[in-house]
């Protein structure tokens, strides 16, 4: 019997089913369809939410050798299911405004119910093997979608890419899976099994019988994947591309789907980094902090609005890695700090990628920010919502994005003063210096776009989208501005008694002043025409990141065709020459007699009738005497 | 009986379709069905019940006059599962073949090397083993030779040669193993089980066993293809027709596969170490340089071809490390990297075989829609065949290895199992995956996705008919990597069995 759980990723599964079967007949039926059925996947959640009290629902079986698959739900993955269904919903319904006159739709909504099913199986996923499948499965759907108008090539190759770069860690996911099965094989029967590494009183007994260093070694390799799924530097670079797909299809990776995955993969398996050998748990840190302020920086001059929101979804996931990485001072409670940022990130990230959406419809397909400017008096509901995205993404209070990533920052100051490193300092500068970039960049797109004179025709017709549409990406906004309340709820409800972060009053408000003087700097250059005048062009920190720091440059320029391409030309070419020379071989022994060529050029059917005729009598014979 | 019936059939047909001009398309068409049906219904009759290990015995008996031969025909596990797979490449060969052929040769060779290939895996006998061997090399060697495209005769030659020269040897091998056992035992007999019993084998000389194994080793090498006894499968694969392509790669290459780990397996204790070693380097070097090559191509049969050799890797190197992690192991553990990377090699063969079907068959209608086979000629075909690239993306991403379908649960028994053995050298065979993912998605994204390419004019979508036949198989590549234990189950139970 099948728990109800079950049915939070079936649901939309089937959803994707009947669209495929029914999909094309009608051309409201898909978005119904794939709507109705995340909204059954959220409802199931909320039941299960509401009836799971502190304990857990665990229910597998037998999928193949030592591997089960299986459903695994605790308050970590309910709250994700919850958050990642009504996410998702809510950017069906802007869909069925947004994609709605697409020739294609069906194939749209059928992939996207499939992206989802993905995502929410993953989450309730009871063996990292079954979490594989449907973190790949995640992959592919996001293939599909972003190449979803293929006959564009910059959406093919930003596929191709999406998928090339993730697949880098999921192998590194792959190899972690090997070990973990080879270390722990000897020892359990289900080594592989989610409940199982995550138990308290497992992981002890893992920690004696393997040493904290080779479980160091799963939980880096273990990262690896989620580095590529999450983008965390240096994988980050098939984000940006990933543009070129549909704005919902954005919303949906950046939001609810795709790249949160590798944040909760590590989140999943926490205990297995906080009782690893150290150097795991700092890598997550500083990978993340890292990232928060890398990419941080390179938001600051992209004029695409869609590639400046990706740059701040790469920098946010960095913040909710770093607040993972600090899990050796803070425990268990980072799970919570993390997550909190990434529901709130979901929301707000979600709210700001449907509200370009709206432009981007009222302004067919203009993405350069530089030729857009007053649309808030043009499109007042759509660019008010994207206010308050900007808000809470710049940690402006009284959104929740000042609880949830003041609290990192916080929390990162206090894992300074407790190891008083320069390797504990550098995260805490990192994530600080972010809030400052974070803020600038954000509200330099939100100025361009949204005040002074517009700088284009298109901007100057721009229209407001219709209120039923926009109705979902408000339910989001006021959600990213009040679930700041949640916050201690959110945490307890994660870890009973959390860490509460004590430093001094002026540390505590400081994120918040960098993320005001950002704002200042943004209003300085670009709520004026200050901007116009600057001349950059020359400057080589511009350049530098113009060049995203040349990461790019190294991945395709360099390694891909400085390195493997003329590796697997090398290998082409010997085998080409390995192939010629043995025929030349062969060649010359054929010359040498004839008796060869003439059995080649006998009569063929001579020599078949031969072949059948031998077989034939041999067969007979046996049949016959073996008393048929 | 029942089995030797159907192989009756079988033979039968063949010969009766090289008497057909017109109807031989229709004759084996439905031939071919209907045997694959037959199997399938002997299969849920004989292993739904519960298998046990070992093999089920259908026929055996002494052949009069002739010590040690015996005909004995038996299944176990691991052997039904590439019957029916065998079965159904052979369905799709003839299926997709131009049904205007009307050679009247070339349906009954299709059939006779189906005989051929399905009497090997039923064979417990060296003799009938080595003869059906030589069956299935024949009838392929002339359907290459007669139907090939390009330098047809020089091909299908080398085809034939390399081939050969291992049959050759497997040949003596078996004759040696032959004497070795009656001068040892006093007793002649060709039957696999007696001859392959480790017993027997470890009592040899070290100069008995390297020549017995030489012999089989290199027989099996050539025909999976591996590195360095490859060099006839590219112009093969490439130059033969889409169905004797699809008979090539889909049931030829099991051959191979079979030989490890149908005959060979239980000599595992002798194969520790040296041997088993030199096949795990052959099969990490056969992945990454035939993944590099298949890089290099432009025509698309030819780097499905190098893709289809790349695959086989995994199951030459889940042999080699397999059984040296064998160990002292009595039972089947709960949970082992040598069983799950033993199964995972079996599971590889079978995934490899629906596979190849799928990609060749729905390549085949790409080229036959738009008369070109190259990357680049191609371009942007998803516009006007939707379905047609969906199932050939299918085929993509199982061979690349993507979870949810058939290959992806070969491909991660084989490397989390053989991790246990070869340590860091993992990484070598994850580059050689990446490697994969890489060009069948740069295939995908410059034949399928993209700008249309208007040269081509306008194009039909798969037909109705044909897009059930594929769907139905994409549908059981998603079935075979969701619920992949129905057969998974018996590769463990039958090494089980030989333990």
């Amino acid at each position: 019997m099948l728990d109800l759980g079950w049915f939070i990723f079936l649901s939309p599964f089937f959803g994707f089913i009947l669209i495929l079967l029914f999909g094309r007949f009608n051309r409201h039926l898909p978005a119904i369809i794939s709507s109705a059925s995340i909204l059954v996947a959220f409802l199931i959640s909320a039941k299960i939410f509401l009836g799971l009290g502190s304990g857990t629902v665990y229910q597998s079986y037998t999928w193949f050798y030592g591997i089960h698959y299986g459903i695994f739900i605790d308050h970590l993955s309910i709250a994700m299911a919850l958050m990642v269904s009504f996410v998702s919903l809510m950017i069906h319904l802007f869909a069925s405004y947004y994609m709605g006159r697409d020739p294609n739709k069906h194939v749209y909504f059928a992939e996207t119910a499939l992206f989802t099913a993905g995502m929410l199986g993953l989450v309730v996923a009871s063996n990292l093997v079954i979490f594989f499948l449907f973190w790949e499965l995640v992959g592919l759907c996001s293939y599909l979608l972003i190449g979803f108008w293929f006959f564009k090539p910059n959406a093919s190759a930003a596929a191709k890419k999406a998928f090339i770069v993730t697949r880098v860690g999921d192998m590194l996911f792959l190899v972690g899976m090997a070990l973990l099965y080879t270390y722990l094989s000897p020892y359990t029967s289900h080594p592989l099994s989610i409940p199982y590494l995550i138990s308290q009183s497992n992981i002890s007994t893992i920690v004696a019988e393997i040493g904290r260093y080779r479980l160091g070694l799963v939980a880096v390799l273990l990262l690896g994947g989620a580095v590529g799924k999450s983008s965390q530097f240096p994988l980050h670079v098939w984000i940006p591309d990933a543009m070129e797909g549909p704005t919902t299809v954005s919303a949906l990776i950046h939001a609810a789907t795709m790249v949160t995955a590798g944040v909760y993969l590590v989140a999943r398996v926490f205990p297995i980094f906080l009782d690893s050998a150290s150097f795991s748990i700092y890598l997550v840190l500083i990978i993340g902090s890292f990232t928060a302020l890398y990419a941080g920086t390179l938001g600051i001059i992209v004029n695409d609005v869609k590639r400046v929101l990706a740059y701040s979804t790469i920098s946010q996931l960095g913040y909710m890695m770093a607040a993972l990485g600090l899990g050796s001072l803070i425990g268990m409670s980072a799970v919570p700090f993390s997550i909190y940022h990434l529901m709130v990130h979901a929301f707000f990230k979600a709210t700001l990628f449907m509200a370009a959406g709206a432009i981007l419809i009222s302004l067919m397909d203009l993405r350069d920010i530089k030729k857009m400017g007053g649309l808030w008096k043009r499109m007042p509901f759509t660019v008010s919502l994207m206010f308050i995205g900007s808000l809470t993404l710049a940690g402006i209070p009284p959104t929740a994005g000042f609880f949830s990533k003041g609290e990192i920052v916080s929390a990162s100051y206090a894992y300074f003063l407790h190891y008083k490193t320069i390797a504990s300092l550098a995260p805490y500068l990192f994530v600080l210096f972010g809030e400052f970039f974070t803020a600038l960049y954000t509200f330099r797109m939100f100025f361009l776009v949204a005040i002074g004179r517009p700088r284009s025709y298109l901007a100057e017709h721009a229209r407001e989208a219709p209120i039923w549409a926009l109705l979902p990406v408000a339910a989001l906004a006021v959600l990213s501005i009040i679930f700041g309340l949640f916050q201690h709820g959110f945490y307890s409800y994660f870890v009973p008694s959390f860490f509460v972060v004590a430093i001094p009053p002026l540390f505590d408000w400081l994120p918040l002043i960098f993320a005001l003087v950002g704002i200042a700097v943004a209003y300085l250059f670009f709520g004026t025409n200050r901007w116009k005048s600057m001349k950059i062009a020359r400057n080589p920190f511009y350049r530098l990141l113009k060049n995203k720091y040349y990461l790019d440059f190294l991945f395709t320029n360099i390694i891909a065709e400085r390195v493997i391409h003329p590796l697997s030309s090398a290998f082409g070419r010997f085998e080409r020459g390995y192939n010629t020379s043995n025929e030349k071989f062969g060649q010359s022994v054929v010359s040498l007699g004839d008796t060869f060529r003439r059995l080649q050029t006998g009569v063929v059917e001579n020599y078949l009738t031969f072949i059948v005729a031998g077989i034939s009598v041999i067969l007979i014979i046996v049949l016959f005497l073996g008393g048929l | 009986m029942f089995l030797g019936l159907i192989l009756l059939y079988l033979f039968a047909s063949s010969i009766a379709a090289f008497g057909m001009k017109k109807s031989g398309y229709s004759f084996s068409l439905i031939t071919t069905f209907v045997v694959m049906m037959l199997f399938i219904f002997l299969f849920i009759r004989d292993f739904s019940s519960g298998y046990s290990g070992g093999f089920l015995s259908y026929q055996s008996y002494l052949i009069p006059g002739a010590p040690g031969v015996r005909f004995s025909m038996a299944v176990s596990g691991f052997t039904f599962p590439l019957i029916i797979a065998s079965s159904v490449v052979f369905l799709a060969a003839v299926g997709i073949s131009n049904r205007e052929r009307t050679t009247p040769s070339f349906y009954g060779l299709i059939l006779f090397a189906e005989f051929g290939m399905v009497s090997l895996l039923v064979s417990r006998n060296f003799l009938f083993f080595y003869v059906f061997w030589e069956v299935v090399l024949v009838p392929v060697y002339f359907l290459i030779s007669k139907f090939g495209t390009g330098n047809a005769a020089r091909i299908s030659l080398k085809f034939f040669v390399y081939t050969q020269a291992g049959s050759i040897f497997m040949l003596l091998s078996i004759f040696a193993l032959y004497t070795y056992h009656s001068n040892l035992t006093g007793i002649s007999t060709l039957s696999i089980s007696s001859l392959m019993a480790p017993s027997f084998v470890s009592s040899l000389t070290a100069f008995e066993k390297g020549f017995i194994l030489f012999g089989f080793l290199l027989s099996f090498l050539v025909k999976m293809p591996s590195f360095p006894v490859h060099a006839w499968f590219p112009d093969s694969y490439e130059k033969s027709p889409y169905s004797v392509t699809i008979v090539l790669t889909g049931a030829l290459s099991l051959m191979g596969g079979y030989g490890f780990f149908g005959i060979l397996f239980p000599l595992w204790p002798i194969l520790k170490g040296g041997v088993s070693d030199l096949l795990i380097a052959l099969g990490i070097i056969s992945l990454v340089y035939f993944a590099l090559s298949a890089m290099f191509q432009v025509n698309l049969k030819r780097m499905m071809a190098y893709a289809s050799a790349a695959a086989m890797g995994f199951v030459t190197l889940s042999f080699g490390a397999g059984i040296n992690l064998m160990g002292g192991m009595t039972s089947i553990p709960s949970a082992s990297n040598a069983v799950l990377a033993l199964s995972g090699g079996m599971f590889q063969m079978l995934a490899h075989s629906f596979i190849v079907v799928l990609i060749f068959s729905s390549l085949f209608i790409i080229v036959l829609r738009t008369g070109r086979e190259t990357v680049m000629e191609l371009g942007g075909i998803h516009r006007d065949a939707p379905r047609l690239s969906s199932l050939f993306l299918i085929g993509l991403l199982a061979s690349l290895g993507l979870p949810g379908l058939a290959g992806f649960i070969g491909e991660f028994s084989v490397v989390v199992g053989t991790y246990g053995y070869i340590g860091a050298l993992i990484f070598i065979v994850i580059f050689g995956m990446l490697i994969t993912a890489a060009y069948h998605i740069w295939a995908a994204q410059r034949s399928l996705y993209g700008p249309y390419n208007e040269t081509i004019g306008k194009i039909e979508d798969v037909s109705p008919f044909q897009f059930s036949i594929l769907l139905t198989l994409a549908i059981f590549l998603v079935v075979l990597g969701l619920f992949p234990n129905m057969f998974f189950s018996l590769f463990t139970t039958y090494i089980g069995g030989l333990l």
